[in-house]
């Protein structure tokens, strides 16, 4: 009898231990990320394949949960709930990054950058003072991502910049750089939610709106419209973010492992990102949309003076602050008369 | 595989009905001179419907798994002997959706992705006129609309099935953007059906449209209240009883909108439902309460 109580006391001890280590052994850290990006897509594999690195070489200390698809809501919704700590990252467009750290979206300027080497060189120069700007607002930059080269669809051919006056062009409402440059260019645009885009295109009520060809893919919009812009108007930028309240707890071997594998997972997404924004205009044009605008049917002064008034009334507002916009110019006058863009200087 | 190989049972009572030459000359000739293996094909089709009407009856889940292979491809072998039998082609697709949706896609999507190919290329084959099916592809949407404008109510089950296949496979193959693309077609035809027969198969273009409008984020085109009002609708049309309804809803728009309560309460009462609830259509209802088991598993992760 005494042996049996002896085993049971074991085998209740046993149960107890194997209990408390199961409620030890659960993460340290749990980091709730959300994303409009839809699950089983390409991008969405990736940012899983972040989460699954970080949980195997943290050893299960710290792990994503993912809400993608836009579950948690807009992008101004997921910013809300990581300020009350409902959720602790997110990727953003620079829809979302206007209402953090607008100066980041001097990279969006529309008609500023050439290609992809110019943006990547200025990108990588400002990184530094970028990081700072977040961290300031409350957030911590883990990758920088991108939505892709941003072109005009219409339904009608646009010939030159000043045919934009004629057409019925979306804004996408809250958007300060846009409108601050349709201002510029003389054009009134529709301000309407980006949910009212596909219907509004069908009615009648826009004719024209900007976006990547993938996202128009994506969101159907082309079936709406017959034209797209050879030349872009803009690079879509986009970012990795978690909010310092989270980061800042966090010990630093783990700030440095999403630091890496954050800034790791932004350089795939980027290449993702170009590689199938391509595949969207071959797409694009077998469905029968045609090209349009080429940048040398653009007249460069006057791309310039445009360029200039919309930059004067965004700095004027503080969105954009003067300086940068002005080192910006300064910086790509070095890249262009080194005819190198992308690649380094000697000095470097 | 060979014809005969495929078509042994069919052709042997083809071989029983036409013993006498003039018998067989005048069904030969009755049929426009088609061969006999297309004859025992077109005669088969009754004792199919039988074989269809006792599978939606079946409540055992496994013999129906073990089942409807073999069935399926003795569809399929008929239809290399009869291609153009517009009602054997929309029974396959309609066999290789089922089997696709009810015991591969949650384990095996990639295969699955493969049978929902196959589930379009046979309902594809079905659509009159020809000429139609071979739009649906290539023409741009805009025109594509007004191609289908042609589609009258007899051509509703292959539209139906095309679009439902089409729409599958596109979702097995989110991480195509040429597959993406085609979303605006199989849009395009499902709404073709839903002005022409609203309740085919079950109400089956609202619960299309339920999900379409519902599995998607506003900013990514998706729009609740239109999805609430498909699922109210296709729910009102078989009057509750398809469970599969609820399951659907609680999948896509309960998930997509965060709303854990609804999507725990309404899979909750699926699983609950009486067995005996909707006879005709067991299968669906067997089906649903199994996916409603498999989505209660996820709900911690999800919300």
């Amino acid at each position: 009898m005494r042996t049996l109580t002896r085993r049971l006391l074991a085998g209740l001890l046993f149960v107890l231990c194997a209990t408390s280590l199961t409620a030890v052994a659960g993460p340290r850290y749990t980091l709730k990320f959300a994303t409009l990006v839809p699950q089983g897509t390409v991008w969405m594999n990736v940012l899983e394949d972040w989460g699954r690195e970080v949980a195997e070489r943290s050893k299960g200390e710290l792990v994503f949960k993912f809400y993608p698809g836009g579950v948690q809501g807009d992008e101004p919704d997921v910013i809300k709930k990581m300020r009350f700590g409902q959720l602790q990252g997110g990727a953003f467009t620079g829809y979302g990054v206007g209402l953090i750290y607008p100066p980041a979206r001097i990279l969006e300027m529309p008609f500023l950058f050439k290609d992809h080497a110019e943006i990547d060189e200025v990108r990588a120069r400002y990184m530094p003072e970028f990081e700072q700007g977040f961290r300031d607002g409350g957030y911590e930059l883990l990758g920088w991502s991108e939505i892709g080269f941003i072109h005009f669809f219409s339904k009608h051919p646009l010939r030159s910049l000043d045919d934009l006056k004629q057409q019925r062009i979306w804004l996408w409402q809250g958007d300060q750089l846009g409108e601050a440059w349709f201002q510029a260019a003389g054009v009134s645009p529709i301000p309407l939610s980006i949910t009212d885009v596909y219907t509004s295109l069908s009615t009648g009520l826009i004719d024209t709106v900007y976006c990547t060809p993938l996202a128009t893919v994506a969101l159907q919009w082309f079936t709406k419209t017959a034209y797209m812009t050879n030349v872009p108007m803009a690079n879509g930028i986009g970012v990795l973010l978690v909010s310092r309240r989270f980061f800042d707890r966090l010990p630093p071997h783990l700030k440095a492992l999403l630091h890496e594998t954050g800034r790791a997972t932004g350089e795939r997404l980027i290449a993702m990102t170009r590689e199938d924004n391509l595949k969207s205009i071959d797409i694009l044009q077998q469905e029968g949309i045609k090209l349009v605008l080429n940048r040398e049917d653009i007249d460069q002064t006057e791309l310039e003076q445009l360029s200039e008034r919309a930059a004067a009334r965004l700095t004027a507002s503080g969105y954009i602050p003067r300086p940068l916009f002005d080192r910006t110019r300064a910086l790509l006058g070095e890249i262009r008369a080194r005819g190198t863009s992308g690649k380094p200087r000697p000095q470097d | 595989m060979t014809q005969n190989s495929t078509l042994d049972p069919g052709i042997r009572s083809g071989s029983a009905a036409c013993k006498s030459l003039p018998a067989l000359l005048a069904v030969l000739l009755s049929l426009g001179g088609c061969s006999m293996a297309k004859v025992a094909v077109r005669g088969s089709m009754p004792m199919m419907e039988g074989g269809i009407e006792s599978m939606n009856r079946e409540t055992d889940l496994e013999l129906a798994r073990s089942a409807i292979p073999a069935n399926l491809k003795m569809m399929e072998g008929m239809t290399v002997v009869d291609p153009d039998n517009g009602e054997l082609r929309i029974r396959a697709a309609h066999g290789f959706y089922g089997y696709a949706f009810a015991f591969v896609e949650a384990e095996e999507p990639e295969r699955a992705a493969r049978l929902y190919q196959r589930c379009r290329e046979h309902a594809l084959a079905a659509i009159r006129p020809a000429s139609l099916a071979d739009r649906l592809e290539t023409a741009p949407v805009d025109e594509l609309q007004g191609a289908l404008q042609q589609a009258d109510r007899s051509s509703v089950p292959a539209l139906f099935w095309t679009a439902s296949c089409w729409a599958k496979w596109i979702d097995l193959n989110r991480d195509d953007v040429q597959s993406i693309s085609h979303l605006a077609r199989a849009a395009a035809v499902m709404e073709r059906v839903l002005e022409l027969d609203e309740g085919f198969y079950h109400a089956g273009p609202h619960i299309f449209f339920g999900v379409y409008y519902g599995a998607r984020s506003p900013t990514l085109g998706g729009n609740f209240s239109r999805s609430l009002q498909h699922f109210a609708r296709a729910r009102e049309l078989p009057q509750g009883k398809l469970l599969l309804v609820d399951v659907f809803e609680a999948e896509y728009l309960d998930r997509q909108r965060l709303d854990r309560q609804a999507f725990h309460e309404k899979l909750t009462a699926v699983i609950a439902a009486p067995d005996d609830l909707f006879p005709a259509m067991a299968f669906a209802n067997e089906v649903g309460k199994a996916r409603a088991r498999a989505l209660l598993a996820r709900e911690e992760e999800w919300f």
